[in-house]
């Protein structure tokens, strides 16, 4: 198929006059004036609604006595398109197999959210978090204890009232 | 199986549509495997014998009233097979789902995950949700002692260890005890795996994760390693082994399966002692000079540097070899000692040697032999002598006085004192670590280990094995062969071996015990010497 080629005729200079347009933008400013519709926000005096389904910054879960939910069981550095999870397992004075190196480069993460879909035991979760800002680059490793200090809410990987996203 | 004469040697049946011929004896289990068809099991395992009480290598066969458990069915001419039919599938369905009824699907910390055949046969057939209601009945986990770790749970009573330990290893130390869904298995009393020499071997033929391995527990999962075959570096009888690393340090030693050599197995003591490859501190740069004269250089310069110095060497050569280098090293080193212009003085080697050989009493073939070192029979045959103890100390006394050239490949010298090859003329230190005794080396090289290269070792049945590499070397280290082939061929006016094929061609070029030997025949299963000139 040939390629059309559309030729544009332009008004030539003088010919032709700009008051309508300029009156109809015009008319836009003032119509916001008298009734404005407001989309920035004080932040941060004012925080936004994140979506459910906004995948932050990771967090991991912690037991009630403090342990980490982590099994070291290592699905999540395995699925990791981005290759930024370092695990080391090993095992606890109570004989359970537990994370003892666990770290996530958050600058190489894609926040694709699936550590959190392939973790058997719920422990690693992306969360709905956006202020990551840091005085170093070496700051974004985010160890283990940084990770289960984490509180900000978690990610839902899917809406639980319409999980197929129908 | 006995052939009266009158039969065929081989039967012609059917499997799952396709005609196959096998020799008469064979198990149907073996003759779907011919096919590429596998038919599951748990209690069968080629190096052992079949009780078929694992029920799930049920297959059917025509004309038979039930399934018939195929590693114990003989195939037999006109035999019409199916391993994939409903009733077997739905067998092996139901099979499955008796296995899962104790099990406590603890896939995320189990070690076994990823190579476990539960794992697999169920993902493959078994049902998508349980249908158990009841709780599961919970054992926790027992030290058999010894490097093996025993998960109740887990197991599923395929009595693979227990026959092991009867029937191979000979020294019964597990049995199964109680019955039905409590029975385990277990120690006789206080009476654990300690001291047996090849127990190890139960955590490989353990089909799921009820035994694991106490060194390796949760150090790196399944799916994660590279799986490299090699050769035992600990002992002469040198096991077909694979090295399973991970961020280029090896996690464990596995058997790798050799009927000539090693079976199915592999000892405790072999596979217990790897770590020595993962030492960190290694020589990283070729370094020229003596003592405090010494300085870093790049390999152009020190081997153009090394190459002068030997042209103009005085004296003759003493070299000191090691057997845990590969029979290339050894070879470019005894030819090394040949080019130089005083002649070779002498070869040694050093090697720890065990008070006695450990016997596999169910495999006569597999020896714990007393040689600690993979290579002394392929140093033997190059011309080294051995000299020293059985620490694999002393016997140099005549090289550390030396006068002539000094030529030290891969020994660490640990046992020696500063003044070592302190009235050599020339001193050239191969090496992995430095060491003090290289303090008056004219040249530090450094090479790589076994792990690190490829190369052929000789084992004590006289046979040539090979070893593939596994691990990424440091920066600046060489192999060996290379090293001693570049100064070779320099004196010789030829081209640097390229490869340790090359190298290994030039070494049964050289050597009438290597006679007709080639890299391909050696293979990844190995080639036995012509029996004379090994054993000569």
């Amino acid at each position: 198929m040939a390629i059309s080629v559309k030729v544009m005729r332009r008004p030539e200079a003088g010919r032709t006059s700009y008051m309508r347009a300029t009156l109809k933008g015009m008319s836009l400013t003032f119509r916001h004036m008298v009734r404005p519709t407001k989309v920035t926000l004080e932040y941060p005096e004012e925080q936004p609604e994140l979506s459910p389904r906004w995948r932050g910054t990771h967090r991991m879960e912690v037991h009630a006595d403090g342990r980490p939910k982590c099994v070291a069981c290592g699905l999540c550095p395995t699925v990791c398109p981005a290759n930024c999870i370092r695990l080391v397992g090993g095992e606890d004075d109570q004989g359970n197999r537990y994370p003892i190196v666990y770290e996530i480069d958050e600058f190489r993460c894609i926040f694709c959210g699936m550590c959190q879909e392939v973790c058997p035991v719920e422990a690693i979760h992306v969360g709905q978090h956006f202020e990551n800002a840091e005085y170093g680059r070496d700051r974004f490793v985010y160890d283990l204890d940084r990770l289960m200090e984490q509180d900000h809410p978690t990610t839902l990987l899917w809406d639980p009232s319409d999980p197929r996203s129908e | 199986m006995a052939n009266n004469g009158r039969k065929a040697e081989t039967v012609t049946l059917t499997i799952d549509g396709q005609e196959v011929t096998v020799p008469r004896g064979t198990s149907l289990l073996h003759a779907a495997e011919s096919i590429g068809t596998e038919v599951p099991h748990y209690c069968y395992h080629p190096g052992l014998s079949a009780p078929a009480q694992c029920r799930i290598c049920l297959v059917e066969v025509e004309g038979a009233p039930k399934l018939q458990p195929s590693c114990v069915t003989m195939a037999a001419d006109g035999q019409v097979v199916h391993t994939d039919s409903p009733a077997a599938k739905r067998m092996r369905q139901g099979v499955l789902e008796f296995y899962l009824v104790n099990h406590p699907l603890d896939c995320p910390i189990c070690d076994m995950s990823g190579e476990c055949k539960l794992q697999d046969y169920v993902f493959d057939e078994g049902r998508e949700q349980g249908r158990g209601r009841e709780p599961k009945r919970v054992f926790g986990r027992d030290d058999f002692g010894g490097d093996v770790l025993y998960y109740g749970d887990r197991c599923v009573m395929c009595t693979r260890c227990v026959r092991f330990m009867d029937e191979v290893a000979r020294d019964s130390r597990l049995t199964v005890v109680e019955r039905g869904s409590r029975a385990v298995i277990d120690t006789f009393f206080d009476r654990g795996l300690d001291g047996a020499a090849f127990a190890g071997n139960v955590v490989d033929i353990c089909p799921v994760g009820a035994l694991v391995s106490k060194d390796f527990l949760h150090k790196a999962r399944a799916w994660d390693l590279d799986h490299t075959p090699s050769i035992c570096p600990n002992c002469s009888h040198g096991c077909n082994i694979e090295l399973h690393t991970r961020d280029n340090l090896v996690q464990r030693l596995k058997p790798r399966e050799n009927q000539e050599v090693n079976g199915h197995w592999m000892c405790d003591y072999g596979r217990a002692n790897y770590e020595w490859l993962n030492r960190p501190g290694r020589l990283e740069a070729p370094a020229v000079g003596r003592g405090s004269d010494r300085r870093a250089a790049d390999w152009r310069e020190a081997l153009e540097l090394l190459f002068a110095r030997l042209q103009a060497a005085e004296g003759d050569v003493a070299l000191v070899g090691s057997a845990t280098c590969s029979n290339e090293a050894l070879a470019g080193l005894a030819a090394l000692g040949e080019e130089v212009p005083g002649g070779a003085a002498g070869r040694v080697f050093r090697s720890p040697r065990a008070p006695d050989e450990v016997p596999l009493p169910g495999f006569p073939l597999l020896v714990r032999r007393r040689d600690l070192v993979p290579n002394s029979d392929g140093a033997g045959l190059l011309g080294f002598e051995r000299a020293g103890n059985d620490d694999g100390q002393g016997g140099l006394e005549d090289v550390a006085e030396h006068g002539g050239v000094v030529i030290v490949l891969g020994d660490e010298l640990a046992d020696q004192g500063e003044d070592f090859g302190a009235n050599a003329s020339l001193f050239v230190y191969l090496g992995t670590f430095d060491s003090a005794a290289a303090r008056n080396a004219d040249f530090v090289l450094p090479i790589t280990t076994f792990a690190e290269e490829e190369g052929t070792f000789v084992n004590a049945q006289g046979r040539v094995q090979r070893f593939q590499q596994g691990l990424r070397p440091p920066e600046s280290a060489r192999p060996a062969w290379l090293v001693l082939g570049a100064l070779v061929a320099a004196f010789r006016g030829e081209k640097t071996p390229d490869s340790a094929p090359e190298a290994f061609a030039r070494l049964a070029a050289a050597h009438p015990a290597f006679e007709g030997l080639t890299w391909e025949a050696v293979g990844d299963g190995g080639a036995a010497l012509v029996a004379e000139a090994a054993h000569g």
